[in-house]
């Protein structure tokens, strides 16, 4: 270790590290240490170009990058000194000199940093007469990102990122001196399943995705920390969210999970959240065999009236139970307490798989299999062995991930069951087999904590009301519950309450809940299920 | 393919130079614009195989140096050096006269593909202004007549 | 093709005359590879030693002590250590490596063997512009038959020290001259100057341990093993001993290479060595050393043409390319095409030289057209200053410090555009 002053800050710091990477490190940095920086990013190579996060170190006679200056013992450092504000200001007024005014149309505006900066270290005013560089507006950049070259301000983030995560590098810096581009090669596309993210980099307008540009000003924003749902990797983003709706995710920083990424695919399931597949309210099968809109309680009398006949003539062997891996920690310890209380032996967790990769995409296309696993919800071969064999006369089923080729595929096998109780957040073909369907919350809709693929548990919060009928989980199943006449079922449920007594059912979970993981999750005791 | 055999195999003998593959782009890149009279796309794909490099990174390298050029070029490649102390002994005159002679401007090539006429940095001929080279060649001492004739000269 | 030999000759130039020379024949005949045998017998710490004494520095631009520069290559073995010689002369104004390596190729060989003995380098890379083809050919021709003669190879002069060289050409870009930029254009990639830490001496050429001298200054080191650091230090001053090559262009009678002691008057090159101005036209100021170093005016040409003394005129011997420019010149118009030179050169990587040096082109450009207005000139100074010591390598503060020069001493040559509306030099240099 090494101790350096930085300012008033005396700071005890890991060897080998540079100034900005111990500022960083100890959450000092833009937050507490101003120390601008366009080109430096904590999880790219570092490039020393943009020279912007010069400051005064004892002992050097001129100004160094806090990017790339190793910290030493003893080291004293300065960033708020007049030579430092000049050289800042240098930085900004060259910087600004090319790049167009074009603030009003330009997406970035109010999450610029070259706004930003202006604002706090530029000099206020344009002293440039000559004309700005004319260069590409627009560039179709490939299926997700355009370009705007003009406002592009060469720190080469996104040439680093696409060579140093996804390692596609499909960008390069063409040219030289103030004629340099970026652009990719003839005839090539930025196409990568991480391709967004150059935008989120970007500190300018020039990388936009398509997918967000133009919809909606930043300042009209709320950002809402929470977890994308689009596999097992749990990366946390900011989802954007404004008029009850969720209009974007970026990806959050956590160095335990994504870093600053995340993937296109995870990236564009918040369109999931408010889409129009949504199950909207409570339905039910009449004797005609159609689906037919019902009310909360009809529904949850219905579908504990099929579970008692079930229970009552034949025994809880034949009813069978399906976990979603899309339900919180707690909406699955309602559920197992549910199964518990039933007796219910087998119930299984069903998960669709898909492609993973070595960077953040994982098999599992879901964002709680292993907290379901860590309740107690196993491998489903057993039960659709069962389901087959015509030994089920009901089934309730969370979630559609039964339809996953390698399990159910188009689902006709529950075709004979007698009584298929499904809570569901989308529609999907299992609602044919349905006779109740109850419709449940998303993530971003409710309280909760989630457990990725490697055991953390990490929370949720509603970003987002929705605008129709729909009950997380475990307040579905607390109410079924209690129609089902079942000891300590008071139809309530309080998911903050049943995440501080998760420890109760599943040691894993012991002091692993709600409040205390915090923003930034906590690992399941012993790496979990 | 685009690059030939010989091209190749006098490739490999540059990388045998180096202690990094790489280290021989330079002179592959040289040897393939020997080869075709520029590097195209074409060329910087397979030069990144040949290197296990993106093509990108092939195409920074071309873009970057002033000698490598992407696209075909005039048969012959004059560059008359404009810098100062070229320039304080009438090479800006001289390359006035050559436009004229040849009805392009600095940058552009002739119509039947012979002469493509640059400005060019210093090449290192100070004393000896004005000065051009053609191809690899060094004329120096020039007045214009002299210039022209030589340009007049060439296939 | 060949250039013409230097006018005035010393050590360095005196058998510049006999084509012969650039053959390893020739070369030997004049007692060539005598100081490179004599340096084998040598430990590489006296070596280094020596050269510290000898107070030599290098010649392309910087002036950093050679033998201090040996003495960072590490010693503790392990990694293979290179050489790498700067052949990439581009300092507009300079031209005198390009003679050492046609007419002088096994000095520098020489030179080269003897740094890598001292360095214990086990291969040098000679770095030559992309342009300079015949050099490159003369110098090729001379490697091989160093190679056939036992000269290079697995026992160098029959020593049990195996050297060797690989050639290669650079291919047009200003910037790899600049050790980094240089060092980043021998790996294949663009030639962007690195950032430091680490240095050369740690993190080189392909990632090992590497020291980079210029053409010019591997040639002295022969002489100096030949002679002694007391021989060497009989020429120059004190602080500058030795001769250099200086290159003489613009508008002199007799423009041309002469090699002469550090510390020559400058007038005494203009005036007495190159013959002064032309035209019967006097001198208005003269660049002392390469397109990069601020200019002085013709009141100053007494200074003795040595770092310490041009240093106190703000001005650096750099790599000794004396330009003149005679009464009739335009500052503002040399100021157009050196501006634009370093901004047509900047590599592009850092802000300040990326949109500094294209800032300066185009006020000087506006100013010569006569659409110029007074603040205009404190723009052209404040911008300069922010370019300068703010960045990766020193190639911003080349471009910012002739345009510093020009304003110290020429201002009123731009207050008279911004005055007149137009540039008021009609009998100037083309623009």
């Amino acid at each position: 270790m090494a101790s350096i002053r930085v300012d008033d800050h005396e700071l005890e710091v890991e060897e080998g590290r540079t100034l900005l990477q111990a500022l960083d490190d100890a959450g000092l940095l833009m937050n507490g240490v101003d120390v601008p920086h366009y080109c430096w990013h904590p999880k790219l190579a570092i490039d020393g170009s943009c020279r912007l996060c010069q400051v005064e170190i004892e002992g050097f006679p001129k100004l160094q990058i806090a990017c790339n200056t190793p910290v030493k013992d003893g080291m004293v450092v300065r960033t708020q000194t007049e030579a430092v504000r000049r050289a800042r200001e240098g930085v900004m007024e060259l910087l600004l000199i090319n790049h167009p005014l074009d603030c009003p149309i330009c997406d970035q505006a109010g999450e610029c940093k070259l706004q930003d900066y202006a604002f706090e270290y530029g000099v206020g005013q344009s002293r440039t007469r000559e004309p700005r560089r004319a260069l590409k507006k627009s560039v179709d950049l490939g299926p997700t990102i355009v370009f705007d070259q003009e406002r592009c301000i060469l720190c080469r983030r996104c040439v680093r990122f696409c060579r140093e995560v996804p390692k596609t590098g499909e960008l390069g810096v063409f040219n030289r001196g103030d004629q340099s581009v970026i652009e990719t090669f003839p005839g090539s596309e930025l196409d990568n399943p991480y391709s967004m993210n150059v935008a989120d980099i970007c500190p300018v307008g020039a990388l936009t995705t398509k997918d967000f540009r133009f919809k909606i000003r930043v300042w009209f924003l709320e950002d809402v920390p929470g977890v994308c749902t689009g596999c097992a990797a749990g990366c946390n983003v900011w989802l954007g969210t404004a008029n009850n709706k969720v209009y974007r995710y970026v990806p959050r920083r956590n160095d335990a999970v994504n870093e600053t990424w995340i993937c296109d695919h995870g990236r564009m399931t918040y369109q999931q959240i408010g889409s129009a597949d949504r199950i909207a309210h409570p339905a039910l099968r009449g004797e005609d065999g159609i689906l037919r809109a019902a009310s909360l309680d009809d529904a949850l009398a219905e579908a504990a009236a099929r579970l008692r006949r079930v229970l009552d003539a034949t025994g809880p062997g034949a009813l069978g139970v399906v976990a979603s891996p899309h339900a919180s920690n707690e909406d699955l310890a309602v559920l197992r307490s549910l199964v518990d209380a039933l007796a219910v032996e087998g119930a299984a967790l069903a998960v669709r798989q898909g492609d993973s990769d070595e960077i953040l995409v994982q098999a599992e296309k879901a964002a709680n299999a292993t907290g379901a696993r860590a309740l107690g919800f196993g491998d489903p071969a057993a039960l659709l062995e069962r389901l087959r064999g015509g030994a089920l006369e009901a089934l309730l089923v969370l979630g559609h991930d039964l339809l996953d080729p390698a399990l159910l595929g188009e689902g006709d096998a529950l075709d004979g069951v007698g009584s298929v109780i499904l809570l569901d957040s989308h529609h999907s073909p299992l609602e044919r087999a349905a006779h109740v369907v109850l419709p449940t919350r998303h993530a971003a809709e409710k309280f909760g904590t989630l457990t990725n693929h490697a055991g953390r548990v990490q929370r949720v919060r509603p970003a987002v009301e929705p605008a129709w009928a729909a009950w997380s989980e475990g307040e579905l199943l607390a109410r079924l519950g209690a129609a089902l006449g079942l000891p300590d079922f008071d139809g309530k449920f309080d998911p903050r309450a049943v995440s501080r007594a998760l420890g109760e059912r599943a040691p894993a979970f012991d002091g692993v809940d709600w409040d205390s993981v915090g923003d930034e999750g906590l690992p399941l005791k012993q790496g979990g299920a | 393919m685009v690059i030939s055999e010989d091209t190749r195999a006098a490739i490999e003998r540059e990388i045998g130079k180096y202690p990094q593959r790489r280290g021989a782009l330079l002179p592959a890149l040289h040897l393939v614009q020997q080869e075709h009279g520029f590097v195209s796309p074409d060329s910087m794909r397979e030069l990144a195989g040949i290197f296990e490099l993106l093509p990108v990174e092939v195409m920074e390298v071309v873009h970057f140096y002033n000698m490598f050029h992407d696209r075909p070029r005039g048969r012959h490649q004059v560059h008359v050096c404009t810098n100062l102390p070229c320039s304080l002994r009438g090479a800006r005159g001289l390359m006035r006269q050559l436009e004229s002679h040849l009805g392009i401007h600095a940058g552009e090539t002739t119509a039947d593909g012979r002469i493509s006429l640059g400005h060019e940095e210093c090449l290192g001929a100070c004393a000896y202004a004005p000065m051009l080279r053609i191809g690899e060649t060094y004329h120096e001492n020039l007045d214009a007549e002299q210039a022209k004739r030589l340009l007049d000269g060439l296939e | 093709m060949g250039l013409t030999v230097p006018y005035v000759t010393s050590y360095l130039s005196e058998h510049f005359a006999d084509d012969a020379y650039a053959t390893l024949d020739g070369y030997r005949a004049r007692g060539g590879y005598e100081a490179a045998q004599q340096a084998l017998r040598t430990s590489p710490e006296d070596l280094i030693e020596l050269v510290k004494e000898s107070g030599l520095q290098g010649r392309g631009g910087a002036g950093f002590s050679t033998g201090l520069k040996w003495s960072f290559m590490p010693t503790d073995g392990g990694k293979p250590k290179y050489l790498v010689c700067n052949a990439d002369e581009s300092e507009p104004g300079s031209f005198k490596d390009r003679i050492l390596l046609e007419r002088a190729p096994h000095k520098v060989l020489e030179g080269i063997l003897i740094g890598a003995w001292a360095t214990g380098s086990e291969k040098t890379f000679i770095y030559v512009r992309g342009e300079y083809a015949f050099p490159a050919r003369q110098l090729q021709r001379a490697v091989d038959e160093a190679y056939a003669a036992g000269i290079l190879g697995a026992k160098v002069l029959g020593s049990d020290f195996a050297h060797d060289v690989v050639i290669m050409r650079g291919a047009g870009a200003y910037i790899c001259g600049e050790e980094t930029g240089l060092l980043e254009s021998l790996e294949g990639r663009k030639g962007q100057p690195r950032k430091k830490p680490p240095f050369p001496a740690q993190y080189g050429a392909f990632g090992m341990p590497s020291t980079v001298n210029n053409v010019e200054t591997f040639c002295h080191v022969p002489h100096i093993v030949a002679n002694g650091s007391e021989w060497f230090r009989g020429f120059g001053t004190e602080k500058s001993p030795g001769t250099t090559i200086f290159g003489v262009s613009g508008h002199v009678v007799r423009p041309g290479l002469y090699e002469l002691p550090l510390g020559t008057p400058l007038e005494e090159i203009v005036f007495e060595h190159a013959q002064g101005v032309p035209n019967g036209r006097t001198v208005k100021g003269v660049i002392p050393g390469g397109m990069s170093m601020p200019i002085l005016p013709a009141s100053q040409l007494d200074v003795p043409m040595a770092n310490e003394h041009l240093r106190e005129r703000k001005t650096m011997l750099g790599t000794g390319g004396v330009m003149v420019m005679d009464e009739t010149t335009c500052m503002v118009r040399a100021g157009c095409v050196i501006t634009y030179f370093f901004r047509d050169e900047s590599c592009g990587q850092c802000t300040q030289c990326r949109e500094g040096t294209g800032w300066l082109h185009k006020i000087m450009e506006r100013i010569e057209r006569g659409a110029g207005t007074p603040d205009d000139l404190d723009i052209l100074l404040d911008v300069a200053g922010k370019m300068e010591g703010q960045t990766i390598c020193a190639f911003a503060d080349a471009a910012a410090w002739p345009v510093q020069g020009l304003m110290r001493h020429f201002r009123e040559d731009f207050e008279e555009h911004v005055r007149q509306r137009k540039c008021p030099f009609p009998e100037s240099f083309e623009l």
